[in-house]
């Protein structure tokens, strides 16, 4: 473009091209990550299991349908064996996917967006704000979900009672997503909180300010752009620490038998003694489901965070900074 | 580090733990219901009810009366009664179950830090060598793995399966009478709860040692050691691995926390007698003074190790002043 007589791209294109570019560079280097494709494919499937339960093993009419003999071992008629009701292992476990899964992309969204806001706010705005929502992030960061998940979930649940539905979501499935979002969103906040204190300084935050745009404007238009990367990296690696913490709320009690997840066949196999008993199949699938998804979701999330995430060693879910 | 550091750090505690006794208050006082309700009796008078109301002190303005007395008797240890076990005060139950979970956790932490230290360690130091490849996959798969579920099939090998061990419980009722071969019972029902805990903590401490490891090896003083001539395993265990211990103590510290909740859920698994069975029971039961107890003691353990990572960091890095 050096004569007069090209045409000067203009501004958009520019910008279109640099993100095309941009996205090129990422997908390249995702590719170059075994552990992160391997992890992608694995999740692909859940995700597929949990949009199409009925393509697998056809519809589970209801949690009380029970066709098999009591907690028998795989036979023909139930090739992943039957529980204490005689219901069919795989057909459980297929459906207790969409439970579990939408669990905790809803726990993952509102960890996300609290944090994420909570972190662009406070290291924007800083001064006393800061310090009072980083004092707040630090209790929450100190006492792990499940800790406090013991004591709200059951007071939450009587105050609202169990029966209750919001959407079509049963209270206790909501009262677990609400327990895991509000008690998670602090290494978020953390996280992206100290990437704003360095973007704040940047020339173009200083540009958007002189040319006269408020602290809102900045925060979404300059700010939450430039923070996007963490916030996708970071949204994968909560997604890994919602299941596992559903899986454990419900295994200790706290989940839906009406709506079982992996975490509550887990813990009606407990209830069973179905360890004491050898009962191999009514424990191995939903226990390898969970460790799989969770473990994949792991993968996935480091290897995002290495590529996205500029200050990124890798850390797992550890805020080390004093 | 200075006393400002440490004065710091114990107001940080406190203040913690000021939250987490209102946080408690207000939770309870939310909940429906009143005491003076639960005596239901058909011919009770409003002057009955009003007495019942002075003589619990609920007459009194919820603030501040009730929280002072709430406070006060928080802090003169009076937890309440629990429901569940009739009559008993809440201390002396929770009391009761302190001692076979400290053995737990604390034997599980110190196989697990020895452990899981030594893998980290070798894993960074010969990066993509066997030892990396196979520990780091093996300790991504446990970290990815509830306590329990690794718990469960232990139980169906090696107690259903193979009767090496008894499958639960933390003594054989009614065995012999002599110290030592109580000792020993008690040591093989230990072994699988141990194990699992143990591996539980494996993961995550070896991957953070890795990483810490990664970091360290590229400073100039393991480059000098090894100008020395110092053979490769002195400059590894003398050298890096002092340095690469640093951030680990701030993370036993935040895991504990995890590990709590990770062991409440082991326990149930192997029906060990400790405050992980006692909080499930507790919940079942909804026993909120005894869940109350549960939390506080938890709650406080959490507070009181984080406090006590930071000074030993504050001690090992003289850096740490802000």
């Amino acid at each position: 473009m050096t004569g007069p007589a090209a045409a000067q791209p203009t501004t958009a294109a520019v910008r279109r091209l640099a993100a095309v570019r941009r996205s090129a560079g990422f997908a390249t280097r995702f590719l170059g990550r075994t552990d992160g494709l391997v992890g992608v494919i694995i999740l692909g499937f859940f995700a597929f299991i949990a949009a199409f339960p009925g393509i697998f093993v056809g519809p589970l009419e209801d949690v009380t349908t029970a066709t098999g003999l009591p907690l028998h071992a795989p036979y023909a008629a139930h090739v992943f064996g039957t529980d204490e009701l005689g219901r069919d292992i795989l057909n459980l476990t297929v459906h207790a996917a969409r439970i579990s899964m939408t669990i905790g992309l809803m726990a993952t969204i509102i960890t996300i967006v609290v944090g994420a806001v909570v972190g662009i706010v406070s290291g924007y705005v800083g001064g006393v704000l800061d310090t009072i929502l980083m004092r707040i992030a630090d209790f929450f960061l100190v006492l792990p979900t499940v800790v406090l998940a013991l004591i709200l979930a059951p007071v939450i649940l009587d105050v609202i009672g169990a029966g209750a539905e919001f959407g079509g979501i049963r209270a206790t499935l909501l009262v677990i997503v609400v327990v895991i979002g509000l008690t998670s969103w602090a290494t978020t906040a953390r996280i992206i909180r100290s990437q704003v204190l360095s973007l704040k300084e940047r020339m173009f935050v200083d540009r958007a300010r002189v040319i006269g745009s408020g602290p809102g404007r900045i925060m979404r238009r300059h700010i939450l752009p430039n923070v996007v990367n963490l916030i996708v990296a970071q949204a994968v690696l909560t997604f890994a620490g919602a299941v596992f913490t559903e899986t454990t709320l419900s295994f200790i009690g706290l989940g839906d038998p009406v709506a079982p997840s992996w975490g509550q066949v887990l813990n009606t196999a407990q209830a069973a003694g179905a360890p004491g008993l050898g009962a191999w199949w009514y424990i191995a699938p939903p226990a390898v489901c969970v460790v799989l998804v969770v473990l994949s979701f792991t993968l996935v999330g480091n290897a995002l965070d290495d590529i996205l995430n500029p200050k990124s060693a890798s850390r797992l879910r550890v805020v080390d900074e004093p | 580090m200075n006393g400002r550091y440490l004065l710091r750090k114990v107001t940080q505690a406190i203040v913690t733990i000021v939250a987490i006794v209102l946080l408690m208050f207000l939770l309870f006082r939310i909940m429906p219901g009143s005491p003076d309700r639960a005596v239901k009796r058909p011919n009770i008078t409003i002057e009955q009810v009003q007495a019942l109301k002075a003589q619990l002190g609920l007459d009194k303005p919820l603030v501040p009366d009730q929280l002072v007395t709430y406070v006060r008797s928080t802090l003169s240890g009076d937890l309440g009664y629990s429901f569940k076990f009739r009559g008993q005060p809440v201390t002396e139950v929770v009391a009761d179950a302190i001692g076979p979970t400290v053995l737990l956790i604390g034997l599980g932490e110190l196989i697990a830090i020895v452990v899981g230290l030594a893998l980290g360690s070798l894993s960074g130091w010969r990066r993509g060598g066997l030892v990396d490849r196979v520990g780091n996959g093996v300790s991504l798969i446990l970290y990815s793995m509830p306590y329990f579920v690794i718990g469960m099939p232990m139980i169906i090998i090696f107690a259903a399966g193979l009767h090496w061990f008894p499958t639960s419980g933390m003594t054989t009722s009614g065995g012999s009478s002599d110290a030592v071969s109580q000792l020993v019972d008690l040591g093989s029902h230990l072994v699988l709860p141990l194990v699992a805990v143990s591996l539980g903590l494996i993961g995550g401490y070896s991957i953070l040692m890795r990483s810490s490891i990664l970091e360290t090896r590229a400073e100039d003083y393991i480059t000098t050691a090894r100008a020395k001539g110092l053979p490769d395993r002195r400059v590894l265990w003398t050298h890096a691995f002092p340095n690469a211990l640093l951030p680990m103590v701030t993370w036993i510290a935040i895991s504990l926390g995890y590990v709590i909740a990770g062991a409440i859920t082991l326990e149930v698994v192997f029906n060990w007698p400790g405050i992980g069975t006692l909080t499930v029971e507790a919940l079942d039961s909804r026993d909120y003074p005894l869940l109350q107890g549960i939390f506080l003691l938890i709650a406080v353990s959490v507070v009181v190790a984080n406090l006590i990572a930071d000074l030993v960091y504050g001690l090992l890095d003289p850096r740490v002043h802000a």
